[in-house]
């Protein structure tokens, strides 16, 4: 995703008025695609796509069939299961990012897709974080404090650091609740198993 | 603030911000997981919430052990979340504190889901602040890798932060090499260092916190 390219947003929706209806919704702001069922969904998905809006009762592949499948590749994009029924922590494990209940209305749905998105922002910049940090540790596990004291790099290093922290904790906004909680750590798990 | 001057006499524990997390280092059977205990004891007894995630005891041990540290502990003022992986999977209520079940030390979905329920009993019974203890990194580290605990710690105090608890997490200091020990310290506002003093005895410090890194002193 480059700066200048609105994010994509794949709506799997069997429902062509509902379908249509996300998409008068989010088309402004989004790039958006469109697959009516579970095996068009998983055809139109690729690097791209950010966030997967995908209904949970389809005919044919069901929206946990088609999860699961998005899960098992390497695919980084974010899922909103489409529900009808409020789910619970233990159907959060499951593996999709955020749950959203039928009827949905406009506002809903773009907070939704917004929270997917900074979220993904917060993964990012956790992952860099991490390598900056473990270069610092490398460098403190091998050099005495007094060759530390003396290394342009080792400072320049320490400041990026913190420079970085202070950016990590703006986008903590994003784990406030704990469905955000919950489905960021399903994402480290996975990152882990890859 | 949390004082935790009384259960470890270090000025830099006097206030402790909430949000804070400590990680407790230090070699085996140095009292890393006592000392965590009982800096959630403390706050118990003076009305805090407790939280301790558990991946070697089983949640009964820990459950009667915190009732002996707190014989006034009231129903739902402790949660533990149990992730040996050889309980039942069943969460519920065991001797008036709440219990979740983790499949595995590597499960961190299952473990953050255990905390928020815990967190959420807690703060459903008016306990608006509180302590969480995880004993131990180490066992994590054997399941997953030290990024992915890193994240893990960074992730958790980002919750406990909005939650206004502070972490104290125990990690086993022999038991890894140098620079991951590194790596995880950098995911903590904190840390507390023990070792084996050289005529017998413990000596610690408090790095991190406020000012300075203290001095070695007995403990």
């Amino acid at each position: 995703m480059s700066d200048s390219d609105p994010p994509v947003v794949l709506i799997v929706e069997d429902e062509p008025d509902v379908a249509e209806t996300y998409k008068l919704w989010l088309q402004e702001e989004y790039e958006v695609r469109m697959a009516q069922n579970g095996d068009e969904g998983l055809e139109m998905l690729d690097e791209s796509v950010d966030v997967v809006l995908l209904d949970r009762m389809m005919p044919g592949l069901s929206g946990d069939e088609v999860l699961e499948q998005i899960r098992e590749g390497d695919l980084s994009c974010r899922v909103a299961m489409v529900t009808a029924v409020e789910p619970d922590f233990d159907i959060l494990e499951m593996g999709f990012d955020a749950y959203l209940s039928k009827p949905i209305r406009s506002a809903q749905l773009h907070e939704t897709v917004e929270n997917l998105l900074e979220r993904s922002e917060y993964d990012s910049l956790l992952q860099e974080y991490y390598s900056l940090v473990e270069k610092q540790a490398t460098l403190e596990a091998t050099k005495s404090s007094a060759e530390l004291a003396e290394s342009d790099d080792y400072t320049a290093l320490t400041e990026e650091i913190a420079g970085m922290k202070g950016e990590l904790s703006d986008a903590l906004g994003g784990i406030e609740d704990d469905d955000d909680f919950i489905a960021t750590l399903r994402g480290l798990n996975e990152g882990d198993e890859n | 603030m949390y004082d935790l001057s009384s259960v470890l006499d270090f000025d830099a524990l006097r206030e402790v911000r909430p949000g804070s997390n400590i990680l407790v280092s230090g070699p085996a059977m140095s009292g890393k997981e006592r000392l965590a205990y009982e800096i959630l004891a403390d706050g118990a007894r003076n009305g805090d919430g407790a939280v301790v995630v558990s991946t070697s005891d089983q949640a009964a041990t820990i459950v009667n052990d915190f009732r002996e540290l707190v014989p006034e502990l009231e129903e739902s003022q402790l949660g533990v979340v149990d992730c040996r992986g050889e309980g039942s999977g069943d969460s519920g209520s065991v001797n008036g504190a709440y219990v979740h079940q983790v499949s595995s030390p590597g499960d961190l979905t299952g473990i953050g889901i255990g905390i928020t329920k815990a967190l959420e009993g807690l703060h459903n019974s008016g306990r608006d602040q509180g302590r969480l203890a995880l004993v131990s990194l180490s066992t994590m580290l054997t399941y997953t890798d030290k990024k992915t605990v890193f994240k893990f710690c960074h992730v958790l105090s980002s919750r406990l932060d909005s939650a206004g608890y502070i972490g104290v997490f125990t990690i086993d200091s022999g038991a890894h090499d140098e620079q991951t020990l590194q790596v995880i310290k950098q995911a903590f506002d904190g840390l507390i260092e023990i070792r084996d003093a050289e005529g017998g005895g413990r000596e610690g410090r408090v790095l991190g916190l406020a000012g300075e890194p203290t001095s070695w002193k007995e403990i």
